[in-house]
Parts: C-alpha cells; sequence; structure tokens
C-alpha cells in the first residue's frame, strides 16, 4: 500500500502488507521524530503533503523497487499533521525472497522518498519554526 | 487562459493561502510562474497535475500548476 495519512502509523499493518509465503526476509524502515536539530531542542513537528502526488511517487518508488531488486511488495506510509516526538513520521516494509534485496529495496525507498515525495516539514521549537528540507 | 496554481509549505504560509487563480496568455509552466505576483527561489519544482514538470512543460485548460518548495518529507 501506499498512503499518507493523518492516523497513527501501523508497523503491524506494514509488515502484514508486505509478508509473502514466498519472501524470507521483511525489511522495516521506521522514521520517528528526533528531539533535536542543529543544536536546538524540537518541541513538535507539522508534516503537510500534496496527498495524490505524494502516494503516486510512492508508487512509483515501489516499482522501481520491484523492477531492480526481485522483491515481494512494498508498502510506504507516510503521516501528516502535529507529530510529537518519538511518533512515527513514516513506515516503510520491503518483503523479498532473501535478506539482501529486502535490506537493499528499504534503503533505496526511504532514499527516493526524501528526495522526491511532495511532502513538507515544519519544526517547532521553545522559540520559533522552521521549514526543513533533505 | 485560467489556470489554477496549488501552494505547498512555506510558500502557502507566505501567501497566506493554498491556490491562486493565474492568468495567462502563455502555455507553459514558465508563463503561468511569469504571471504570479511574487518571484520564486531556483530551488522550487513544479508538478502539472500530479507529476513533476519542467518549466517549458506545455499546460492545457483545466491543468494545476503545482509549485514545490524543497521537499522535507521521511
Amino acid at each position: 500500500m501506499f498512503m499518507v495519512t493523518t492516523e497513527v502509523l501501523s508497523i503491524d499493518e506494514a509488515y502484514a502488507a508486505v509478508r509473502r509465503d514466498d519472501c524470507g526476509a521483511v525489511a522495516l524502515f521506521i522514521g520517528t521524530v528526533r528531539d533535536h536539530h542543529d543544536g536546538k531542542k524540537v518541541t513538535k513537528i507539522s508534516y503537510s503533503a500534496f496527498k495524490e502526488m505524494a502516494e503516486k511517487e510512492f508508487a512509483k518508488i515501489g516499482t522501481e523497487c520491484m523492477a531492480r531488486w526481485k522483491v515481494g511488495a512494498v508498502h510506504i506510509a507516510h503521516r501528516t499533521g502535529p507529530l510529537l516526538i518519538g511518533d512515527a513520521s513514516v513506515v516503510i516494509a520491503v518483503s523479498s525472497a532473501h535478506r539482501a534485496e529486502a535490506f537493499e529495496a528499504c534503503r533505496h525507498a526511504i532514499e527516493a522518498l526524501k528526495k522526491l515525495a511532495p511532502i513538507w516539514k515544519e519544526e517547532f521549537y521553545a522559540e520559533g519554526k522552521a521549514w526543513i528540507s533533505g | 487562459m485560467k489556470i489554477a496554481v496549488q501552494l505547498f509549505g512555506p510558500l502557502a504560509e507566505q501567501a497566506g493561502r493554498s491556490t491562486i487563480e493565474v492568468t495567462t496568455s502563455g502555455n507553459t509552466v514558465a508563463d503561468v510562474v511569469a504571471a504570479l505576483s511574487f518571484k520564486l527561489d531556483r530551488s522550487v519544482r513544479f508538478a502539472v497535475n500530479t507529476d513533476y514538470a519542467e518549466a517549458s512543460a506545455i499546460i492545457r485548460e483545466g491543468d494545476t500548476v503545482s509549485l514545490i518548495p524543497p521537499v522535507g518529507g521521511g
């Protein structure tokens, strides 16, 4: 599945979405909100997205993973709205017959998402806020 | 033609809105951008409907142009 949602992300759902009987490996990446950036204490984060285009970019990343590595399935979910320290912002799951492909494809998926997905992050500090890219 | 322009992230915050309607006699993304009342940083990318597009991309009646400032997902 490829989705942008305001709901809390489910790791169980991500795993279930990609698990296959012919796959012996599932690699998971979970991005969580960190409490600091550039020496400043982060109090919360807000993500916004061009939802329709982001989901389309996730699907393209999934297709690319299927083509470049022998993966069984790919699941990419990103949360939007206000998130607190420790909340999961993104969950990626990839299944494959063997672990090498799952690790590589999962790594590729998060790197591609960070470059391409039309999603924006606003960080809030004790004083002030900033739009953070990259 | 009249084209809807979608703003996101810091651009939407600066403009205080998330859509602008632009009128242009041209037919490219660059023509739409030229018709905006503000200048864009070179780091802003474009999308036509739901696909990334270059400034030279042709647009048609009913298309939506989106201004994509540097992204920060993940």
